[in-house]
């Protein structure tokens, strides 16, 4: 009797065994490029552990995929954006493969911090952040605005009191309106109401649900310029703010490489035209002659200095 | 983003939750047995260690548990995780859990089988092995066949929590092209999928039963 219940467990395990191996075959077949990019994470983990950068073959982008203009899936199901086509000039410039990896935002910093990708690098901002990733140089000079529908009565921050007002959770203009700047501002709204995404909030702002959203700029028209009527943007900002692509806290090495590869595309020009493709050109803010390019350009000189030959830093040069 | 190019995105989706639902059963079910063996043991110490086990797994959320699963070796062990962890996560996370429910649907099914039924088989010379393979088992798939449905149609459903993991299945793309495109429609489309897939899963355990009410 106990040999027939032994039987049984066993083909039990079995079956559950041959189910798990199975389970990784079918990742492999089904979503053989994402099992690949996967697989090349690792082996880009491994490389930057290593400190071997040299071998870096690939290069991670975490990013919202539902933030257009900065991340989003275009007609043909494919992610673009102004970062990642900004992520993906910066990879050919370095012979890098990029990956994007769509991830949650409020789960951002696990997916930073475990290794799943390299940089989250839409539309991020540093401010009130600096202690908590390594960033790279600003490149976007953004606001937080509201914007709200266009009979609501509301034209200035003032109007916005005892109105229910949205932001995403885990969002810059959240930070802002908890910060202690704004505890007048916030607290005079009827309710600071969360939610996950733009979507959303529109069909609530539209149902009625909610009065007013801070959000981004760019995002803000993005939205407006894609919904049409029925919307205005308050022209009184909250405050402005600048987006940099940020690192795990310490990854300087991949920072100083990134930063080097996006100045180059600053000073040929392939900055500004992507900007102007995605309609945000007002607000970039690294221009060929900028403070902050010099200041990288010295970075990625000391970067060249240290560490040999490399031939991007001499196109850089030799372009201006 | 055009109507047929949602379609054929979402489609795409489909074949990604689709993935889910029948890795999960196939995990799950086995194990679901072996779990339920484990709850109607003698043995208290492993009787209570899967005791706690359900109580877990039934009262706190899948997605949570999904999170757990997919953050919880960096977190707590300081491991890092590669892209393809994503997918078995997802696996692991909705192979326990669903096991849990399953297992306490079979002991139901056991247990409601009548003593006499073992002591009969056992005058008739059976072994344990054999009366629970030929005489009990049986009877326990014919009963608790309703039960296992409403899990499986409930199954189909919860594969959208995949969505908290960014695992690229048709809810968390309706939510993208939701977004990239600002309008509704992807989840109205989703929607209709969902329940074509229920549908199809309702017929196929509708068939299942009528096959099995011999004797009736």
């Amino acid at each position: 009797m106990k040999k027939l219940t032994a039987l049984l467990l066993t083909a039990c395990l079995a079956v559950g065994l041959t189910a798990c191996s199975g389970s990784s075959a079918d990742t492999e077949s089904t979503d053989s490029q994402e099992t690949e990019a996967a697989e090349e994470t690792a082996d880009a983990e491994e490389t930057a552990s290593a400190e071997t950068t040299e071998e870096r073959t690939t290069f991670t982008v975490g990013f919202d995929a539902e933030y257009p203009p900065y991340g989003y899936m275009d007609e043909n199901g494919e992610y673009v954006g102004f970062d990642l086509d900004l992520a993906q000039a910066v990879c050919d410039l370095r012979g890098w493969e990029l990956i994007k990896t769509p991830i949650n935002w409020d789960t951002k910093d696990m997916e930073l911090n475990s290794g799943n990708i390299d940089c989250i690098w839409n539309g991020f901002t540093m401010n009130g952040r600096e202690g908590e990733y390594t960033f790279s140089v600003p490149y976007v000079d953004n606001r937080q605005v509201i914007v709200t529908a266009e009979d609501s009565g509301i034209n200035t921050l003032e109007d916005l009191a005892g109105r229910i007002v949205g932001v995403q959770t885990a969002s810059a203009a959240l930070d802002v309106l908890q910060s202690e700047d704004y505890a007048d501002l916030t607290s005079s709204f009827g309710t600071l109401q969360e939610f996950g995404d733009y979507n959303n909030a529109f069909v609530e702002l539209q149902a009625g649900a909610i009065d007013a959203i801070a959000m981004d700029i760019g995002v803000a028209q993005y939205q407006l310029e894609s919904r049409g009527e029925g919307f205005k943007m308050l022209e009184e900002p909250l405050n402005s703010e600048q987006y940099a692509i940020a690192f795990k806290l310490g990854n300087e090495e991949l920072k100083d490489q990134v930063e080097e590869s996006l100045m180059e595309l600053v000073n040929n020009g392939t900055f500004q035209s992507l900007a102007e493709e995605y309609g945000i050109e007002e607000f970039i803010c690294l221009t060929p002659d900028s403070d902050a390019s010099a200041e990288a350009e010295d970075a990625a000189a000391e970067d060249t200095a240290a560490e040999g030959t490399e031939d991007t830093a001499e196109a850089a040069e030799t372009e201006e | 983003m055009s109507f047929e190019m949602m379609l054929v995105q979402l489609a795409q989706g489909m074949v990604k939750s689709l993935g889910i639902f029948m890795w999960t059963l196939v995990i799950s079910l086995p194990l679901g047995l072996l779990v339920a063996f484990g709850r109607m043991s003698k043995n208290p110490v492993l009787r209570t260690i899967i005791k706690l086990y359900i109580s877990i797994m039934r009262g706190t959320p899948l997605m949570l548990q999904l999170l757990v699963v997919f953050y919880g070796p960096y977190y707590l062990f300081g491991l890092q995780i590669g892209g393809s962890y994503r997918f078995i996560a997802i696996l692991i996370g909705f192979g326990i859990n669903y096991a849990a429910y399953f297992a306490e649907i079979y002991r139901s099914g056991i247990e409601s089988m009548p003593l006499g039924q073992y002591e009969a088989a056992r005058i008739l010379g059976y072994s344990r092995g054999q009366t629970f393979f030929r005489i009990i088992l049986p009877q326990v798939i014919k009963r608790i066949l309703p039960s296992v449905t409403n899990e499986v149609i409930t199954l189909v459903k919860d594969t959208s929590l995949a969505f908290a993991l960014v695992y690229m299945e048709m809810f968390t793309i309706a939510k993208q092209i939701a977004a990239a495109n600002t309008t509704m429609m992807p989840f109205v489309i989703a929607g209709v999928f969902y329940y074509i897939f229920n549908l199809l899963v309702a017929v196929i355990m509708e068939w299942f039963e009528k096959k099995l009410s011999y004797y009736r």
